[in-house]
């Protein structure tokens, strides 16, 4: 299962993108697509043991009321925003970059309420493509890349079923 | 010995109390408020009684709703611990009215004692030494600056009617003096129209330093030694210890003798502290008493062995103070730090809420002494303090590196603390050479922040893959995640918001 993690401390702000690979009981763990030598596991309530190359750490997490976690490991704290390939939204701008030809599907059931491109259009990674409503919200569904509208499936007013393809992005 | 104690207080003073009383075999009596019902005195009591809302003046500060449970529920004797009502002396005399015994002074001792002006009044006739100075205005300029010159300078102007710094000046030699005169008092004329000032003795960079004492109502009076306590944040104690570095085993006695001296002129009886102002050259000066038990007892008890609050309940019963103790000396070195639940990065602002999980210290030398718990939310109502964190060692350098190793094992999640201050006062030079006093802290904070201790390599890899970990944990479509606090709203909120939020026009 992938992440994207940003974190933001007092040292600034990072991104990283953190790959989790159930393996029996434990995790296999990728950091920026490079496999790392990581042992995570839940210690206690809210406190995560990572033995990362054998260095011990443990981080205590919480959430806040802004939907962020509050991070403190030692003497250090992180504010982190972790983007869950679950959470239905589309990402950021500067989120997670897809690579090759992407379909871009309805996360829910609901309703085409506007068309943001067209076909041929140059679209940046982030950028709004369609516009879903569903239960009574209207969800802004975006590029996860840089590329061009190849495809694009979605009709206004057109109700549209979880996993529907609405576009392609090549 | 007391049938049975009403601890009338709350939070990690009256968890201390209930455990003296039950290491004395006497049964205690708990009070709550109705947002205290689930704190930690509470669920460890033998009995509780509600006494009123939130508000301290409806429920802790009610006089008459304490002594009505302590007659109903048969108790012979009442311990105030400290703040509420430990120094208001209404409550030792509707005790005596009551016919309960009040662990602590008696009223009249609070009254002469407690007050700064007649506190000062009885130093003065127990020959304690006060900060030099005239009670009275000083009229003429000559006559002024002859008393500057036998007082010695620094000496301080200060307008009879100032406040806020106005119409105040140091005068640092006897050049000075006539402008300083000047200044002050035209100062003094324009902002409050009374040109009238007072001399007194300009301490500067003084420490704070207080003996503890303990009497028996049988005439012994006895001091157990003295805690510094100059790391202070706007005059409120952060961090405390004993012994002082700068008090040698003489100005131990000396210091030692002028608070008997002054208990015994105020015929004082129980335990109490005699606060004083330390200068450069090792001269002290009284400064006020505190009547009662204070937060940082446990500094004395770490380093005589002792227990005060026993010792208060044992005195308190007409026990006598069995001893030499007359010659007690300090054995290793204690410190003390004030765990609040505030946040250093926003001005100290108080910032309660649910513990949502917690680590605690333990391993040598370490005590905590709490009022608090896992799941416990922090009510709003009160003194945010959560914990004292108390280290002992065989030398400062050992109690520090102890109360350092503490902090880094004493995890406290949901809630802000001001457990980063410590870390930085820690690791402080000045602090470590023991060159503090009263301003020290103020100053420090007020200069810009050091760089951050770098972090060990990994920390942020770590930090990322378990912030990714935890959310794969998280159950995905219900806002009852068993450890997040109550007043996270649903995630499906969160996340139409942010989507919301994100919305391009």
């Amino acid at each position: 299962m992938k992440f994207e993690v940003h974190l933001d401390s007092l040292a600034g702000k990072t991104r990283h993108v953190v790959d989790l690979e159930k393996v029996g009981a434990s995790y296999k763990v990728s950091l920026d697509g490079e496999p790392v030598d990581a042992d995570v596991i839940l210690a206690a309530p809210n406190a995560v043991s990572v033995l990362l190359n054998g260095t011990a750490f443990e981080i205590h997490i919480a959430p806040s009321l802004d939907g962020t976690y509050k991070l403190q490991t030692g003497p250090h704290e992180f504010q982190a925003d972790i983007r869950d390939p679950r959470a239905w939204a589309g990402r950021k701008q500067g989120g997670l970059e897809a690579e090759g030809r992407q379909q871009i599907i309805a996360p829910m059931p609901g309703k085409i309420v506007r068309l943001l491109v067209n076909v041929g259009d140059e679209v940046e990674a982030g950028q709004g493509l369609v516009v879903v409503e569903a239960m009574k919200m209207q969800n802004e569904i975006r590029s996860p890349k840089k590329g061009k509208v190849e495809r694009l499936q979605a009709q206004v007013g057109q109700p549209v079923n979880a996993g529907d393809v609405l576009c392609v992005i090549s | 010995m007391f049938r049975k104690v009403l601890i009338a207080n709350r939070g990690e003073i009256a968890v201390r109390i209930l455990r003296a009383c039950r290491e004395m075999g006497i049964p205690s009596v708990c009070v709550f408020s109705e947002v205290d019902r689930t704190a930690l005195h509470i669920r460890l009591a033998d009995e509780a009684y509600l006494i009123g809302p939130a508000a301290s003046r409806e429920s802790y500060l009610r006089i008459d709703k304490l002594i009505d449970v302590a007659r109903r529920s048969g108790c012979d004797a009442i311990h105030p611990g400290y703040g509420f009502l430990a120094e208001n002396p209404a409550l030792p005399r509707a005790c005596a009215d009551a016919g309960i015994t009040f662990i602590g002074p008696s009223a009249e001792t609070m009254e002469t004692m407690g007050s700064k002006t007649s506190g000062k009044q009885l130093a003065r006739r127990a020959d304690v030494p006060t900060v030099p100075g005239t009670d009275d205005p000083i009229e003429n300029p000559q006559d002024a600056q002859s008393l500057a010159r036998t007082m010695g300078y620094p000496v301080l102007l200060k307008a009879v009617a100032g406040g806020g710094g106005k119409g105040m000046r140091v005068v640092p030699d006897d050049q000075a003096f006539a402008s300083c005169w000047r200044d002050a008092s035209s100062e003094a004329l324009n902002a409050f129209g009374d040109a009238r000032v007072f001399l007194e003795k300009y301490l500067h960079a003084p420490r704070h330093i207080e003996i503890q004492i303990f009497a028996d109502a049988h005439g012994r009076v006895v001091s157990l030694g003295e805690r510094e306590c100059s790391v202070q944040r706007r005059h409120q104690k952060v961090i405390e210890e004993a012994p002082s570095t700068v008090v040698t085993p003489e100005l131990r006695r000396k210091m030692g003798e002028a608070a008997v001296r002054l208990a015994r002129a105020g015929a004082y009886v129980n335990a109490g502290t005699v606060e004083f102002l330390v200068d450069a050259n090792l001269s002290f000066y009284f400064l006020e008493v505190n009547t009662r038990l204070q937060v940082e007892h446990p500094v004395t008890e770490q380093v005589t062995g002792l227990d005060l609050v026993k010792l208060q309940i044992a005195i308190a019963a007409g026990h006598r103070l069995p001893f030499a103790w007359e010659t007690i000396t300090p054995r290793g070195h204690a410190m003390e730090v004030r765990l609040y639940a505030e946040d250093p990065d926003n001005n100290f602002f108080p910032c309660p809420g649910k513990i949502v999980a917690r680590r605690i210290a333990t391993g040598p030398g370490i005590r905590l002494d709490e009022g608090v718990y896992r799941g416990w939310t922090v009510p709003i109502e009160y003194d945010p303090l959560l914990s004292k964190l108390i280290a002992w060692g065989n030398s400062r350098e050992e109690t520090i590196a102890r109360l350092r190793r503490a902090l880094d094992e004493y995890t406290i999640t949901g809630i802000r603390t001001n457990v980063g201050l410590f870390r930085r006062i820690l690791s402080e030079p000045e602090f470590l050479r023991g060159e503090i006093h009263t301003k020290w802290l103020d100053q420090l904070l007020a200069r810009s922040h050091p760089p951050a201790v770098p972090p060990r390599l990994g920390t942020e890899a770590a930090s990322a893959i378990a912030a990714a970990y935890w959310a794969s944990i998280q159950p995905t479509n219900s806002s009852s995640g068993s450890q997040t606090s109550q007043t996270t709203p649903s995630r499906w909120k969160q996340e139409g918001r942010r989507s919301q939020l994100d919305r391009q026009p």
